[in-house]
């Protein structure tokens, strides 16, 4: 049990008043800096409410395609990263789809974390 | 690359006090220049370069083929690189190549490995007035309008870098092509994914659908290697210099194309396929025209994709000098995250339509 506003409101009421009552009294040449401060507390916010891990259904994906429960499932993101540098899913359709789903459904996760805007610029909501 | 580099403090010899240091770089300058004396009137961090240091060096020099006052930069080297980047003496070399085959550069004056004047290897050239912002330039409704006729022309510039073909006895130290295509490269983003703690599968995906897809072998030419808005000046309208060429080498001709049209490299419009700036379209023609050569688009395809995988290698190599090495530098903390950008544009030119179930 903690204490309120939560760390991830308090994130993003510090950055507000970052951008809008501090930026405007700091000189040009450190407004980039102040902007990347900003950038990385929206991150650090989106993560404390989204969390840091490649999201569960995704993992659970991943199990599916190799039919095992049991394995670590960092193990398991690691096994996939070899097995698609040797091709190991271009040999049937189905588990080719399989995985171009799962690369899609991560990299869309971990952008809407890291990057929502640019996933929105892509025509990802 | 462009980036933001924390703040600098003038470069300095261990033990030195900053008023001999200027002493002793008046000193190099007036012997280079053939002035009977050199006074440095200003030394000033300039901003962008994340991986090397440049500086503002006002000078005024008495006597000489540069009597008067000169405006100039200082280049040396940030205190953690990219390993894949050339030396300051080797970067002067290819500015001085780039320079006389007629690319419109900062023209190149001296450099010196003598540690004992700013502490590290450096060069200088002239100060060319504008701005690299790219943010900026792909922003800026002003200057919409002249755009196309600035692709063109940096499509024409680019003709005139792969003008320079090997062997050059000036440019020996560049690594032959063999060593540097795209089976090297392949090899060597598979040898840093390998140390790198994280697996990163989509951009396994996008190499083995290189390796696999390598386009048939072709005359190299000198490239640029990081030709892209935030690497060349305008002064308004005005081109006025191509900066940045730590990673110049021998090259496919379509691979600096393909790193200019890259969607990384767009910045605030992701539409303008050239650069952020216009359609490839008069990029294409400025290329074209200049060279006499058709731009060949699955070649292109092809060098784009592994644009977008080098970017995200150099993007992840860049928080590697936060991360490993210790440089406390919130931007180069904050690259490594682009990464996913580029795998996201990876699986949208391998797999177009795809991602709905991801959405």
């Amino acid at each position: 049990m903690r204490d309120l506003p939560t760390g991830p409101a308090l994130l993003a009421l510090a950055r507000d008043v970052l951008l809008n009552q501090l930026m405007p009294l700091l000189p040009p040449k450190a407004h980039l800096e102040a902007r990347l401060v900003a950038k990385s507390m929206a991150i650090a916010e989106r993560e404390a409410i989204l969390g840091t891990a490649p999201a569960p259904g995704i993992l659970h994906e991943l199990e599916e395609l190799y039919r095992e429960g049991d394995e670590d499932k960092q193990v398991l993101l690691h096994r996939f990263a070899r097995d698609l540098r040797v091709g190991a899913f271009e040999q049937g359709e189905p588990r080719e789809r399989d995985a171009r789903e799962i690369l899609w459904r991560l990299t869309i996760a971990k952008l809407r974390n890291a990057n929502p805007r640019f996933l929105k610029a892509n025509g990802f909501s | 690359m462009a980036g933001t580099g924390s703040p600098q403090s003038e470069p300095r010899v261990p033990g030195v006090a900053a008023e001999d240091r200027r002493t002793t770089l008046a000193r190099f300058l007036a012997a280079a220049s053939g002035a009977h004396a050199v006074e440095v009137i200003g030394l000033t961090p300039l901003r962008g370069g994340a991986i090397q240091e440049n500086w503002a060096l006002d000078a005024y020099f008495s006597g000489g083929a540069f009597s008067g006052e000169q405006r100039l930069v200082l280049r040396t080297t940030a205190p953690t690189g990219v390993a894949t980047s050339l030396g300051r003496r080797e970067e002067f070399a290819v500015l001085k190549a780039a320079f006389a085959a007629g690319v419109t550069v900062p023209e190149p004056l001296w450099a010196s490995d003598d540690p004992e004047i700013v502490g590290k290897p450096f060069f200088t050239m002239r100060r060319v007035e504008g701005t690299a912002a790219a943010h900026r330039i792909t922003r800026d409704p002003a200057l919409d309008p002249a755009l196309p006729a600035i692709a063109e022309q940096l499509g024409r510039e680019l003709a005139r870098i792969h003008t320079i073909r090997p062997p050059r006895a000036d440019l020996a130290f560049l690594a032959p092509y063999e060593e540097v295509g795209p089976t090297h490269q392949i090899a060597g983003f598979r040898a840093y994914l390998d140390r790198h703690p994280t697996p990163r599968p989509v951009l396994e995906w996008g190499i083995r659908w290189l390796e696999t897809h390598i386009p048939p072998p072709t005359e190299p030419v000198f490239s640029h290697h990081d030709f892209r808005t935030g690497n060349y000046m305008l002064d308004g309208t005005v081109l006025t210099g191509i900066l940045d060429w730590e990673f110049s080498g021998w090259g496919d001709p379509h691979e600096d194309i393909g790193w200019f049209c890259c969607k990384g490299w767009r910045f605030a419009r992701l539409d303008r396929e050239a650069g952020g700036i216009a359609d490839r379209a008069p990029f294409y023609r400025g290329y074209e025209s200049e060279s006499g050569r058709s731009v060949e688009p699955r070649r292109v395809f092809f060098w784009e994709i592994l644009a977008s995988v080098r970017w995200a290698v150099i993007a992840l190599q860049q928080t590697d000098r936060y991360m490993i090495a210790g440089e406390r530098n919130l931007d180069l903390a904050l690259t490594g995250r682009r990464a996913t950008e580029c795998e996201l544009e990876i699986l949208m030119l391998l797999d177009p339509g795809g991602g709905a179930s991801g959405a």
